[in-house]
């Protein structure tokens, strides 16, 4: 390790008067992401989103007539780990921006880093509301993704109309699962008040055996079932509660946020998906109202990564650095304080449409797509049916 | 009060974690109690064997019958791993301090997990459980997997077919001869060396049997290693190093911790299997069924 850091000190400093002259040239961007382990399911995607975006940019000219130089690195999904890595992008690699993290652990914890070394820091996936509430919001910080108000509450709006009223939910036991779990009591409790929380069920970020949960869960006899399981960690579940009779026992009546409708999730689990849940995600390749950016988007997606039905995660990496290079573009200028001033309140015209970063909170006004799954004979996977995006703006106080 | 058939559903689901965790940790076991090395890479052995069953399934076919042959396969890839460790390596550190042996052992652990990640990458993969046993069967108004039926039947099975192999076989009685006296078991002619190797593979192919069995139950992802050898390690404390029936004691009062700690306080039931190891730890440092070392 010594000797490690030896080496790399004695490199930088002979790298040192290139990268002062290269500087002028390139807009270093750090791009710290989970690139392996069960996180890996959505951040890789997310790595590509950024990816293509970039080399687009750059294709065109980049920004302010400098080219961007996207530096991705593995979280593993820690948020000490993202911290590391931040600090390193930071002093080491010399990033004027930071965008990236995915889980409501790493946000936050970069955030602080952001904040103290005055770095503009584009969150595109973490969603707990702690990133951007008033006691930790600071000028650096901008969340491009939803968060867990707007997915708690939508969800809730969609379990309202289910003819259920004895509800259980299960979810990890950090931000995210806990912040969105209360969004969508609250909210649920608000707009139907028949409705009664019979369960709640806590297994930690990464549980390997989900058994214990789900037969405490199904002795508790829950008519629906809220989940906040996401990438790997809901196809480790759902492929343990599948043979338990879990989704048969519920009629299958769960909604599976964290981007359990996800491309990603039924392609990974094959005939293994339980089918005819409910789950959200934030994009889909067969969008029956998309409009022409979109098809336009899904085309080069599918060239780029050379898949032929894209998945969904990229356009989270997508439009966290649209909402930078669109903003320094605005401020004429990589200073962070101009970029940030830049960012609040700025429209994008993103694949999905117009998007807001709301001024107030940082936060951009990002809905998600809704539906049940199904299985079409057109795929070898299950897609959502009757699939629509649900605008945020109602959900987000 | 829950209902009967509910805490008979959570005691099945403790029982299958419990004989997963036997499986292991009976390699681990049986490892420590012959050749008296404590094998931290028992865990990579394992996610091996996970590993190693979802590459052969998918050049056979996912979600077929060959997943038999897969697990197998498998386990004996990693048993022949476990031979070629053994005989090129952990061999010359028997003589040495114990210290060097754990330090061999954690390096094992480090460079297995790269080549894992090197060989299949970082991303979880998954791997579905043979048709043969998709099904599940009620028992006292609880669903029961065949799957978790055939997992909860195997556990027994193993430590009966270790305990015959140590009780009512020759090459058992010489084991146990040399884990009492080595030199003399050497002196009346047996060639010790080649009892360790066989030992060692025995215990590695637990090891990656375990994790070729856990794939179509749970994700094939790199840390699987360090997590399951953090597990096992309590369940031989628990139950005693080195001894089978206290490993198999270790493995089913772990999982029903597990199990009913969920049930009664489920932000704390995995405190709870640590807060028993520590107390059996302070108590009875040898473990539930082991012995004290004489050493």
């Amino acid at each position: 390790m010594y000797r490690r850091s030896l080496l790399v000190g004695a490199s930088s400093l002979a790298l040192a008067g290139s990268r002062a002259a290269q500087a002028q040239g390139v807009i270093k961007v750090g791009f710290p992401m989970i690139l392996s382990g069960p996180g890996a399911l959505f951040g890789e995607p997310a790595m590509k989103g950024a990816q293509m975006f970039v080399e687009e940019i750059n294709a065109k000219g980049g920004v302010l007539g400098r080219k961007i130089e996207l530096i991705p690195r593995d979280t593993k999904g820690n948020a000490d780990e993202a911290v590391r890595q931040a600090r390193d992008l930071i002093l080491r690699d010399e990033v004027q921006f930071i965008v990236g993290t995915l889980t409501s652990a790493e946000g936050p914890a970069v955030s602080t880093i952001a904040k103290e070394n005055k770095i503009v820091f584009i969150a595109p996936i973490p969603k707990t509301d702690q990133l951007t509430a008033p006691a930790n919001l600071h000028p650096y910080v901008f969340r491009s993704s939803s968060n867990t108000t707007i997915e708690g509450r939508t969800a809730a709006e969609i379990v309202a109309k289910w003819p259920v009223t004895k509800i259980g939910t299960i979810a990890p036991d950090y931000a995210y699962g806990q912040d969105v779990t209360k969004a969508f009591v609250e909210h649920l409790k608000k707009i139907k008040s028949s409705v009664e929380i019979v369960d709640q069920q806590w297994p930690k970020l990464g549980e390997a055996d989900y058994t214990p949960f789900i037969n405490a869960q199904l002795g508790k006899k829950p008519e629906a079932v809220f989940s906040a399981l996401w990438g790997g960690h809901f196809v480790t579940f759902a492929k343990q509660a599948k043979p338990l009779g879990y989704f048969k026992a519920l009629n299958n009546n769960l909604i599976g946020v964290g981007e359990a409708g996800s491309i990603e999730s039924t392609k990974s689990m094959g005939a293994d998906y339980p089918v005819g849940i409910w789950g959200n995600t934030y994009d889909v390749f067969n969008w029956p109202d998309a409009p022409p950016a979109h098809k336009d988007y899904i085309t080069r997606l599918k060239k780029y990564t050379n898949q032929e039905h894209p998945s969904s995660w990229p356009i989270t990496g997508y439009i966290g650095m649209q909402f930078l290079t669109d903003a320094i573009a605005k401020a004429k200028s990589l200073d962070s304080d101009k970029v940030s001033a830049a960012l609040k309140g700025l429209t994008i015209d993103c694949p999905l449409g117009s998007m807001t970063m709301r001024a107030k909170d940082q936060q951009a006004n990002h809905g998600q797509f809704w539906g049940r799954t199904k299985m079409d004979p057109k795929y070898p996977f299950a897609i959502l049916e009757n699939v629509t995006r649900i605008d945020p703006e109602p959900f987000m106080g | 009060m829950p209902e009967p058939s509910f805490l008979f559903g959570q005691f099945l689901g403790g029982l299958t974690a419990a004989m997963f965790l036997f499986t292991i940790g009976a390699g681990l076991s049986l490892i420590f109690g012959v050749l008296r090395v404590l094998n931290f890479a028992h865990g990579s052995f394992y996610m091996f064997g996970a590993y190693i069953a979802w590459q052969v399934m998918t050049w056979l076919g996912p979600g077929t019958e060959y997943f038999w042959l897969a697990a197998l396969g498998a386990a004996t890839g990693v048993a022949v791993l476990g031979v070629v460790i053994e005989r090129l390596l952990l061999r010359h550190l028997y003589g040495r301090e114990e210290l060097y042996q754990l330090l061999f052992t954690y390096a094992l652990v480090l460079i297995l997990a790269d080549s894992v990640k090197i060989i299949w990458g970082t991303g979880q993969l998954s791997a579905s459980r043979p048709p043969s046993m998709t099904g599940a069967v009620q028992i006292f108004g609880t669903t029961v997997p065949y799957y978790n039926l055939f997992i909860m039947l195997l556990g027994p099975a193993i430590a009966l077919g270790l305990w015959l192999l140590m009780h009512r076989t020759r090459l058992g009685r010489m084991i146990r001869a040399a884990v009492m006296d080595r030199e003399m078991l050497e002196a009346l002619g047996a060639n010790v060396g080649v009892l360790y190797t066989v030992m060692f593979a025995v215990g590695a192919f637990l090891a990656g049997l375990g994790g070729a069995l856990v794939t179509p139950v749970k994700s094939i992802v790199p840390g699987m290693d360090v997590e399951v050898i953090v597990e096992v390690f309590i369940i031989v404390v628990i139950g005693g190093l080195g001894s089978l029936w206290g490993t198999f004691l270790g493995a089913v009062v772990f999982g029903q911790v597990l199990a009913f700690g969920i049930l009664i306080m489920p932000r704390f039931s995995i405190f709870a299997v640590f807060a028993l190891m520590a107390i059996i730890l302070i108590v009875r440092p040898w473990g539930l069924l082991g012995k004290p070392l004489s050493r």
